[in-house]
């Protein structure tokens, strides 16, 4: 008997996109139920200040208004850290209470919630509550955060250092003493953010019988949040109930527990009504993690033909003004991926995070990854061109052999406790090669110099680098029949957009043998899934697709045994699973399958990204005429998905190079809190971006796949930095900060003649 | 003329997707939160300041951001939404286009693109493809960037050309 195999490795269509095309898709603010009211949020104009009074009054008094809360009504909560690898004492310490208590810390930090049962209502009583501040000195640049004589953020603290990741690899000061070169900038990667195209929302109710708590709105991370409003209410988890509905674009900020969805937790449970909050735009820009912003000082030693010794970094990492449920993540990750792909003898770095007066730092696509390759890659692009050495040729000949791997890094004395850097498998050199071969990298560098002139420079970049993802600890899975012949597989994923469902049925039934319209995946609520841990760090096909692989192999197995066959020889069909000779039965006889996968380290994969751009001398604007992304995935489930999310990746990366900024000023205001402030990327500044999809299997997980979501992102920004400073020559002024907007790439114009 | 206060209701008469519609509403409030309080929430409010242009509808056939637009302001209007796209279980050639050609992952901005490369394709069904990717930038797709968006629109203005045939 053979079994219908084949459905992983297809372009096989996506699941959900019908309710998406018709307007049927239901996102949270199309959620409603019965006697629902409506938060609106007063946050802190001002970036540092005490809280002196806050008058409630003129608010209250408005017809409509239900009640007006502020840190005086609520438990001295905090919002916890979710991963234990990002906990440490210090950032318990500056842990967001869910409205300001005495003191605010940024703008639009919480201040109070007024409950109208209009949500127009709410809005314009928001505006009645009087805030009497006393300003207080800010701090507003992360490279000086730290420096003696700062105001202190958090006085309890002593400075405003949240934690530091020191890593030695190898003895630094002799190799830098053997250097021939030595090459060194401060570098600065940006503030700036995912901006998913919906806004964050919840709406909480409790159910009067039960004294059970519904939050609607879950996504990511539906678990963690569960946990996290359990402390926090001081309710049983098993009392609180998480609900994803559709996520427009998740991206690594939505769905962390943030003070909002405590609010409207306790706001429920305090008026027994349902309540909702819906985050506008602008709220958005202030109030939703903000990422990246990061200064490096980077050295890197070499020898004069181009053999990478040693680097040193010292680098300030951004916190904002709290610690959120990311705990030390931003200065963690960079940590793991400055060594990137390359062969050092020895590098010595260390990673701090500082608090500033500005809204609170979480993970983006990409996280740490991203900031680290940006730095390391340009100032590798300097040094190839102090030793007048193609930028490629210079990777290439430091790149981490393909029979090196596995490769792990050997941290020495004085290293913080971190996750091992080790690099199972892939082909580094060879996968690079690939994307210069596709791209036709010689010829564009001949184009390049010959189309460059007075009006118009044309620069050629690349980027490696390696990327952490399938964080575990684990998933499980459960896949259990139905009667008509129907599948569901339970696991606790999240859908931000990105077609899990779509790859997790895959994987079901390819191993099943039935085809996609019997499966259906299960992922929505966690009364209906006990445990799961979420959507991030790329982990979603790597480790809940090898969970639905076993539990589908277990479901195959123990129907194997009910008929007293060979678990090859079963075949599901028709609500029966049959065996050899004619001997079947019900599909649920068998019972249901389970599968659990643990994953105790995460697993590194490679990636490039090569950019071809032109600048207008005359105006400074850059176009990315041509992107290619190329990423080694391990195995690529539905190569149509994986591409759409290097493409998508790509895409914000190139947006973050280019015009995307969160800045302040002096005072940490904001100067964008608009779409219009915000320039996200169209059609319009994009090219089409060209994917090059490599499968070298993981080892360790049946699948073979390894993560893929990010990807896209980690090369994009260093590339397009290094085809700008190529097209503006590689002797004139270093290009050592993004956003390339036409006003910053004027000034370096400037600077050049 | 009459003054009326700004939560004061005003009847509005509108026709939505076909069907004549009596609305009351209060005089502030928006096409789109009229529309989706009317149920019709597949109209997606992604900035409230014109930007985003998920909110995009038809009105007398050309599209407008929803977002920006009076309820008031839609009286004896026609009013597309993307719930009129598909004939019954028949999705309309754009959509099936979207589907096709990855134009969509977490579909939130989907609606706006849809209504806004309806009318597109309606005002100028022989739009040339730099005039559809400059149509197109007026909204914004952070899942895909939109390219993909602007293959969906060519690759379905194509088929209603070849239809016409």
């Amino acid at each position: 008997m053979t079994r219908v195999r084949g459905l992983v490795g297809a372009d096989v269509e996506r699941l959900a996109d019908l309710p998406l095309l018709t307007g049927a898709a239901r996102y949270v603010a199309d959620v409603h139920r019965d006697g629902e009211v409506h938060a609106r949020i007063v946050r802190s104009q001002v970036a540092h200040a005490r809280i002196v009074g806050i008058d409630t009054a003129d608010a209250e008094a408005v017809p409509g208004v239900l009640a007006v809360i502020t840190a005086d009504d609520l438990p001295d909560v905090r919002i916890p850290i979710r991963l234990p690898l990002a906990d440490t004492p210090r950032a318990r310490r500056v842990l967001q209470p869910p409205l300001a208590r005495g003191v605010v810390r940024y703008v639009g930090e919480p201040i109070a919630v007024v409950v109208a049962t209009d949500a127009y209502v709410a809005e314009d009583a928001a505006e009645l509550v009087d805030v009497d501040l006393d300003d207080l000195d800010v701090v507003a640049e992360v490279a000086t955060a730290a420096d003696p004589g700062m105001p202190v953020l958090h006085p309890d603290l002593g400075d405003n250092i949240v934690s530091s990741y020191p890593l030695h690899h190898g003895d630094v000061d002799a190799a830098f003493a053997r250097a021939d070169v030595v090459v060194r900038e401060r570098l600065r990667m940006h503030r700036h953010t995912a901006v998913p195209m919906e806004t964050r929302g919840a709406i909480a109710e409790v159910d009067p019988a039960t004294g059970r708590l519904t939050l609607w709105g879950g996504a990511k991370v539906k678990h963690a949040v569960r946990a996290a409003l359990g402390e926090m209410l001081s309710m049983e988890p098993a009392d609180i109930r998480i609900v994803e509905v559709n996520v427009g674009g998740g991206f690594g900020v939505r769905g962390e527990a943030y003070p909002e969805d405590y609010l409207v937790a306790f706001l429920a449970l305090r008026l027994r009504r349902p309540v909702k909050w819906i985050e506008d735009r602008t709220e958005h820009f202030v109030a939703t993690n903000h990422a990246r912003e990061q200064e490096h000082e980077l050295e890197i030693a070499a020898t004069a033909d181009g053999r990478l010794l040693a680097f040193r970094d010292r680098a300030w990492c951004d916190q904002g003004a709290y610690a959120r449920s990311q705990g030390t993540l931003p200065e963690l990750l960079p940590a793991l991926h400055l060594p990137g792909p390359y062969r050092w003898e020895a590098f010595a770095l260390e990673t701090t995070g500082v608090l500033t007066n500005r809204t609170p730092v979480g993970t983006y696509r990409g996280p740490g990854m991203t900031e680290a390759a940006f730095v390391r890659e340009r100032l590798l692009d300097v040094l190839a061109g102090r030793l007048g050495l193609d930028p490629a040729e210079l990777r290439r000949r430091n790149l981490i052999r393909d029979d090196d791997l596995p490769f792990t890094w050997s941290l020495g004395a004085g290293s913080a406790p971190v996750p091992p850097i080790s690099y199972q498998s892939g082909a580094f050199c060879s996968s690079f090669e690939t994307l210069l071969e596709r791209a036709g990298y010689d010829e564009l560098r001949r184009e390049a110099a010959t189309r460059s002139g007075d009006t118009i420079s044309v620069g050629v970049g690349v980027a490696t680098y390696v990327e952490v993802g399938a964080m575990g600890p684990f998933e499980d899975a459960r896949i259990a029949p139905a009667a008509d012949g129907s599948f569901v597989v339970h696991v606790g994923v999240a859908s931000l957009g990105q077609g899990v469902e779509t790859v997790l049925a895959q994987i079901a039934g390819d191993e099943l043998g039935v085809p996609m319209d019997r499966l259906r995946v299960d992922h929505h609520d966690t009364d209906a899934v006990p445990m799961g841990f979420g959507a991030f760090a790329s982990r979603s096909t790597p480790v809940a697709g090898n969970a639905v692989l076993l539990a589908a192999r277990d479901l195959r197995t123990k129907a194997a045994k009910l008929l007293g066959a060979e678990p090859d020889d079963v075949e599901f069909r028709d609500g029966h699973v049959h065996g050899p000779g004619g001997a079947s039965c019900p599909v649920q006889d068998v019972g249901e399958g389970r599968g659990r996968f643990d994953k105790p380290h995460p697993t590194f994969s490679f990636g490039a990204a090569l950019s071809v751009v032109e600048v207008e001398r005359d105006t400074g604007r850059v176009r990315v005429v041509r992107h290619v992304v190329v990423h080694d995935v391990g195995r690529a489930v539905n190569p149509a998905l994986v591409r759409g999310q290097l493409a998508g990746a790509a895409s914000q990366g190139i947006g973050a190079a280019l015009l995307e900024e969160l800045s302040y000023d002096e005072r940490a205001q904001p100067m964008a809190t608009t779409l219009g402030d915000y320039r996200l990327p169209s059609a319009g500044e994009l090219p089409d971006i060209e994917v090059i999809v490599l499968e070298h299997p993981a080892p360790g997980n049946p699948l073979g796949a390894k993560g893929a979501g990010e990807s896209g992102m980690v090369g994009t920004p260093a590339a397009v930095a290094n085809a700008v400073a190529d097209a503006l020559g590689a002797t004139g002024p270093q290009v050592t900060t993004l956003p390339l907007t036409a006003d910053r790439v004027r000034a370096l114009l400037r600077e050049a003649t | 003329m009459t003054w009326i206060g700004e939560d004061d209701s005003a009847a509005v008469d509108v026709v939505v997707n076909g069907r004549p519609t009596a609305m009351r509403v209060p005089a502030r409030r928006t096409l789109a939160d009229a529309l989706r309080d009317d149920g019709l929430t597949g109209t997606h409010l992604g900035c409230e300041h014109g930007v985003c242009g998920a909110c995009t509808v038809l009105l007398d056939g050309r599209p407008v951001r929803s977002c920006l637009t009076l309820a008031v302001q839609a009286e004896g209007a026609d009013v597309e939404t993307v719930e009129g796209m598909a004939e019954g279980p028949e999705l309309h050639v754009l959509q099936r286009a979207f589907h096709e050609n990855g134009a969509l992952q977490c579909g939130f901005c989907t609606p706006g693109f849809l209504m806004l490369a309806l009318g597109l394709l309606r005002a100028e069904p022989e739009a040339p493809p730099e005039r559809v990717r400059e149509v197109l930038t007026s909204n914004l797709c952070r899942c895909t960037g939109g390219g993909p968006i602007v293959q969906a629109v060519l690759a379905a203005q194509r088929e209603l050309a070849g239809d016409v045939a």
